[in-house]
């Protein structure tokens, strides 16, 4: 604790030096670098055709327009992929936190047999997968292609996620456990009653790890989706920006939603309306993940 | 309750008895099982199934006869695999991209953390962490949007160049180009949140050790090179086995959003060519599974090897 008050006053009484002024003078670039892409695509997707072919440079549009995210959302499209992303997310994230959550107090409880080779089935998961085509087999097989439940039931489980809850569950005190088995309570009700409770952290933290997975997936949509009003947003956002634009080779049958021609600005409008949310909850994601849980979640 | 009665199935006592101990060991944990098998039913079907499913690389797959009911062939499908150019090269294509990211983009983290923490001002310091990690969170589709915006004929870059009057590039449609682009936008993308594992390797670093050099009179840059990087050296090498276990798999959501008719020939990386055998050309499940397979094995022998030369050169390893 002393040292970590004593480094502060090392901070505090040091002088700006060249050094300082090279780093943050390096550090402004990279922001920048990062930043005005952004500033240009949301700049564009409230000006006019006319002010954007006069300066493509723009970061800021003087006279600002909604015509673009009109035009966008007349066309229904992105509606129907919002809907469809969160049909995922109130399917999904219950679910996953269900799974999740139960797997890990599981595992995360004193010597039972077979606990070692139940962990090691989760751990081999993250090094060897058996890949798409049996994948899709499977989910023909149990009748799942061409619904979302597809989507929903794929990414409803991360290994990733489950040990870093286990661990959490693990620094827990044990005696709190105990005590409720002493009164009686079995595992499900000491997971629901005393577990979760304390493990408020690390289940905002996970909910949004498995938030994001949902929002930004598009490759199992792609694989076990058919229909395009059943596209998440992200396979709308692809069919409105790649493929309208090159990918004639590259486009799919299946998200082939957006085929006529899209103006930039509504290409860009498209991108800023699938960003917000992201950009909305980041600083959440930013103060969990800060804390070196991640560190601990690699090495096992 | 605690672990006794587990120890004493160690100790001796006849084969019958120890089945009786494991037996009611078992019985006495029934409650924990429950809790495991919701998550054991989803890696059942939708992880170990479909490497069950695996089979069908030795098999001469036929949609009415089901995966199981296809005939065997033997290694069949792996030499046909082998024949096809198109595999070699997209096998070389990912290797060769990996490689140079390996090289090229590896440091961009370390750099960036090492960076992010000389720099004093600590409210400044989480204003660029903010901003360096954003990319991050994004898919690859919103980020080739924004790429597609930035880098094309008449975006922002050219635009700017034109300005300065300056050659414009054709960034997006050039072979020539592409993986330089690539591997650009994917340090773009995702050097700030890399810097993040290892700026939470430095902050873990015992204080006591800067102040003692900093009274011994050591700069700045002495302390960096002497105690910062000594110490995030395990995390560097975790990182390092963690890209060497992925160079079979080449970002296949990057490339797949940022390549197109004009670059076909330099992109088609080894997870693309199996999405083009699998989804687009005549379908043989069998030939893609096999593919599939090679890719994963190839990968996780990778990891393993890449793991143990970081035990045997004295590091940590991924698994202990």
């Amino acid at each position: 604790m002393s040292a970590t008050v004593k480094s502060t006053t090392k901070y505090k009484k040091g002088k700006m030096t060249a050094l300082d002024y090279f780093l943050l003078i390096v550090l402004i670039i990279a922001a920048l670098l990062i930043l005005i892409p952004f500033l240009n695509v949301i700049a564009i997707s409230f000006s006019t055709p006319k002010e954007y072919a006069d300066n493509p440079l723009m970061i800021f549009p003087k006279h600002p327009t909604l015509a673009s995210y009109k035009a966008l959302f007349s066309d229904g499209s992105i509606l129907t992929g919002y809907w469809n992303t969160i049909k995922l997310l109130l399917a999904g994230l219950p679910l996953s936190l269900f799974l999740t959550s139960s797997m890990a107090y599981g595992l995360s409880r004193n010597k039972f047999p077979g606990k070692k080779l139940i962990f090691f089935l989760v751990l081999f998961t993250m090094i060897f997968n058996g890949g798409i085509v049996p994948l899709y087999l499977v989910m023909k097989t149990l009748h799942l292609t061409g619904s979302l439940w597809s989507v929903i039931l794929v990414g409803s489980f991360s290994a990733f996620n489950m040990i870093l809850m286990m661990n959490y569950f693990q620094s827990l005190p044990e005696s709190l456990m105990e005590s409720a088995r002493l009164d009686g309570a079995g595992e499900w009700r000491i997971l629901v009653s005393v577990v979760l409770p304390l493990a408020a952290p690390i289940m905002a933290t996970i909910t949004l790890f498995y938030g994001v997975a949902y929002w930004n997936s598009w490759y199992d949509a792609m694989i076990f989706l058919r229909k395009a009003e059943q596209l998440p947003l992200q396979n709308v956002l692809r069919a409105i920006i790649v493929e309208s634009s090159t990918n004639a080779s590259n486009a799919s049958s299946v998200d082939a939603v957006g085929k006529q021609a899209f103006s930039t600005g509504m290409k860009m409008a498209a991108v800023f309306v699938t960003m917000v949310p992201i950009m909305c909850f980041f600083p959440m994601l930013q103060k969990h993940f800060a804390k070196g849980v991640l560190t601990g979640a690699i090495k096992t | 309750m605690k672990s006794a009665a587990i120890e004493e199935s160690n100790g001796d006592g006849k084969g019958s008895s120890k089945i009786k101990t494991l037996l009611s060991e078992i019985w006495k944990h029934r409650m924990v099982y429950t809790l495991l098998i919701p998550g054991l039913i989803w890696l059942i079907v939708f992880a170990y199934m479909p490497m069950g499913g695996l089979s069908l690389a030795f098999k001469d797959y036929k949609a009415n006869l089901g995966i199981c009911g296809s005939p065997w062939v033997g290694f069949e499908n792996f030499t046909y695999v082998f024949r096809d150019p198109a595999f070699i090269d997209a096998v070389w294509r990912t290797l060769y991209i990996n490689i140079i990211k390996l090289f090229i983009q590896f440091p961009f983290p370390i750099l960036v953390a090492l960076m992010l923490n000389e720099l004093r001002m600590r409210r400044t310091k989480k204003l660029f962490q903010t901003v360096l990690t954003f990319p991050h969170f994004l898919s690859w589709i919103i980020v080739s949007g924004v790429v597609i915006n930035v880098l094309a004929y008449d975006g922002l870059v050219n635009s700017a160049l034109a300005m300065m009057n300056l050659p414009t590039i054709n960034f997006l449609g050039s072979e020539k180009m592409f993986v330089p682009m690539i591997i650009f936008t994917d340090i773009w993308k995702s050097t700030g949140w890399g810097a993040i594992i290892y700026l939470a390797a430095i902050s873990g670093i015992d204080q006591d050790q800067f102040e003692s050099a900093e009274i011994d009179g050591a700069s700045r840059m002495q302390q960096m090179f002497r105690i910062t990087l000594p110490n995030i050296l395990p995390t560097v090498t975790i990182m390092f086995i963690l890209s060497v276990g992925g160079l079979m798999s080449s970002g296949f959501d990057q490339i797949f959003n940022l390549a197109n008719a004009a670059t076909k020939n330099v992109s088609e990386v080894l997870d693309v060519y199996i999405y083009r055998i699998t989804f687009q050309s005549a379908t043989d499940f069998s030939f893609s599974t096999a593919v599939s397979l090679f890719r994963s094995l190839v990968n996780m022998i990778l990891l393993l090897l890449a793991d143990r030369v970081a035990k045997m050169m004295g590091g940590d390893g991924l698994f202990r």
